[in-house]
């Protein structure tokens, strides 16, 4: 899933400071948890009292998209509704945002987010981190399923980099180390022979800045 | 670890100069809070384990447990006030956690005008008040208990049940109609509305029964059998599209929308949680005080607190169960963790102080009452500070 933090309301009032009708739009994607109908109403809610304090009436509407990623369905959902509104407050990722952009060109939108990574959620501690750095050549088959380049701080391909400490990364002790992951896993699965395969320095080419389908 | 200046006042108390140690309280206590000593051979009370359910009260024969909610006093004043407020002789006695609007009750018994009784748990209500009632003029008995495996209280509905067939058969043998005392179930659970369902799941990471499923493909699916009725997936869902019977988001707007005008500023809505705190059957709020039960803090909605705010309530106190005494499987700790998110968010318009999660306990009475006088005092420092600008 897409990570995403909620901007400071300070920030999104002085974005929306100069307008009045204000569409907010959920996305309930891949943003965990889902930014849907809930989030932008508790968000009209909180800029609606904001608003208040600062002698500011706003005129909040909220809906919400499967996919504001999807142009062909931002269009057909929100095209009614955004032709009303004099600027639009999106709670998808910034992929979202620039697609809504794109297709409501004369429509000012804003991000009510940021956008961290592509990562999953450890739900009892609401903690997310990231796991997938979007390489275009993965090689999560040789690592037992955990990703070097996104959880390796150092993004090495061929083992640890010899500052690992009972587990745990030299950088920030905090987070785990991944190649000890990998070779935990790697021992459970009596696949350790796969560490010897000499992986060659990354393709950064790979990772792409467009692919057709 | 030191004793407190005062000592609380805890809601129930026994009297061991009547105890007679046959041990009918401690059979029936759910909560091991009550037990009979090995070597002495005489009932103790532990009060941090008691959950004040009030079995013990209403079963004892030797009237040697004291209670503070609910006693036989206060429920008999409460029903010579009643029947001339309400003009009818049926009377409704439910439990709270099951209780239905007025229409509910209509659907389930037939009956649109009658006595409305809530209290915690329909288990606790003693033997005397059912003949009492009867021999008020009360013509008819409707007790609408939840249904057994949902009981927050173990063992509170069927003991209910047991009790109704006893009283049935003596007040036959009296020459009352037969089933003069109606039983019936009742127990309020979660509704799913598919078309706005997203399939996210969070409902399944949160339902602290498992009643939720996500399948693929088929959507969510709602196990009834096993949903408690906590309401904590409605709260918690993206898509706002979960309802709690008796509990839906219009009905609590309604209410505050109701209730806000009515109030004198420093205006204080009390979201609490029906188990946390049991309010008596003659309490009458402050006039800055409203309150609005809850079948769990769980169901505490980020929608209705901000509601309240926007509709000029200047401060929003939760009471909850601490983790350990929630009914709902800890889902108390759960709403405590997003009420902490929502702080955080009202800190940057500088509301986070109007925000307050206490968790108390009927056990001890002024808990609640302390908590609500300590943070009438934070609103009224808002309130100056504020007029001072």
């Amino acid at each position: 899933m897409i990570v995403t933090t909620p901007k400071p309301l300070d920030e999104i009032l002085d974005y929306i400071a100069q307008y009045t009708n204000i569409l907010i739009v959920g996305c309930d994607g891949c943003t965990q948890p889902p930014r849907g109908l809930r989030e932008a109403k508790t968000l009209g809610q909180l800029l609606e009292l904001a608003g208040k304090l600062r002698n500011k009436d706003f005129n909040f509407k909220v809906t919400t998209a499967a996919k504001q990623c999807d142009n062909y369905l931002a269009a057909s959902m929100l095209k009614p509704q955004i032709n009303d509104a004099e600027a639009v407050l999106s709670l998808a990722c910034g992929i979202g945002v620039q697609t809504l952009a794109e297709v409501f060109p004369d429509v000012p939108i804003f991000p009510a987010q940021n956008t961290h990574f592509m990562g999953a959620e450890d739900r009892e501690g609401g903690i997310l981190e990231e796991r997938c750095a979007g390489c275009g050549d993965c090689l999560l088959a040789a690592t037992g399923g955990i990703c070097p380049i996104a959880r390796c701080s150092k993004g090495l391909l061929n083992g640890a980099c010899g500052g690992s400490k009972e587990g745990k990364c030299e950088l920030n002790p905090e987070r785990d180390c991944a190649w000890c992951l990998i070779y935990e896993n790697l021992k459970k699965q009596d696949k350790l022979q796969l560490l010897k395969e000499f992986h060659p320095p990354r393709d950064y080419q790979l990772s792409g800045w467009r692919v057709t389908t | 670890m030191t004793e407190p200046a005062t000592q609380e006042v805890a809601a129930l108390r026994q009297n061991e100069d009547y105890c007679s140690s046959c041990s009918i309280c401690s059979s029936l206590c759910p909560y091991e809070a009550l037990k009979k000593d090995v070597e002495t051979g005489r009932i103790t009370l532990d009060i941090t384990k008691c959950q004040v359910c009030g079995l013990c009260y209403s079963n004892c024969p030797a009237s040697a447990i004291d209670i503070l909610y609910y006693d036989l006093d206060s429920l008999i004043k409460y029903l010579e006030r009643a029947k001339q407020e309400y003009a009818s002789d049926t009377l409704v006695i439910m439990c709270r956690g099951s209780a239905p609007d007025t229409a509910g009750v209509e659907e389930i018994f037939g009956v649109s005008k009658f006595i409305p009784l809530l209290v915690p748990c329909v288990g606790r209500i003693p033997d005397e008040i059912y003949l009492n009632a009867l021999l008020m003029g009360i013509g008819k008995i409707n007790v609408l208990a939840c249904d057994e495996d949902y009981c927050r209280f173990d063992r509170g509905s069927s003991v209910t049940a047991r009790k109704i067939i006893a009283l049935n058969l003596l007040l036959g043998q009296f020459g009352y109609e037969q089933e003069v005392i109606t039983l019936k179930r009742h127990s309020l659970k979660v509704k799913a509305d598919a078309n706005l369902c997203i399939a996210c799941g969070n409902c399944v990471f949160y339902c602290p029964y498992d009643a939720a499923r996500l399948e693929s493909p088929g959507g969510i699916n709602f196990d009834l059998a096993a949903c408690r009725g906590c309401g904590l997936c409605v709260a918690m869902c993206p898509a706002v599209a979960l309802e709690l019977e008796n509990w839906e988001k219009d009905r609590i707007s309604a209410l505050i929308t109701r209730l806000a005008p009515e109030m004198k500023p420093p205006k204080i809505l009390v979201f609490r949680c029906q188990w946390a705190t049991f309010p008596l059957l003659d309490e009458e709020p402050s006039p800055n005080v409203r309150f609005i039960d809850l079948p769990c803090a769980a169901r505490v909605d980020n929608f209705h607190i901000l509601e309240a705010f926007q509709k000029g309530i200047n401060g929003v106190l939760i009471a909850a169960c601490s983790e350990e005494d929630c009914k709902q499987n800890r889902a108390s700790g759960k709403t405590q963790h997003s009420m902490t998110a929502l702080s955080k968010r009202l800190s940057q318009i500088g509301f986070q102080e109007r925000l307050h999660f206490c968790s108390v306990s009927p056990r001890y009475p002024e808990e609640l009452d302390k908590e609500l006088e300590q943070f009438s005092q934070t609103i009224k420092a808002i309130g100056l500070k504020e007029s001072n600008l």
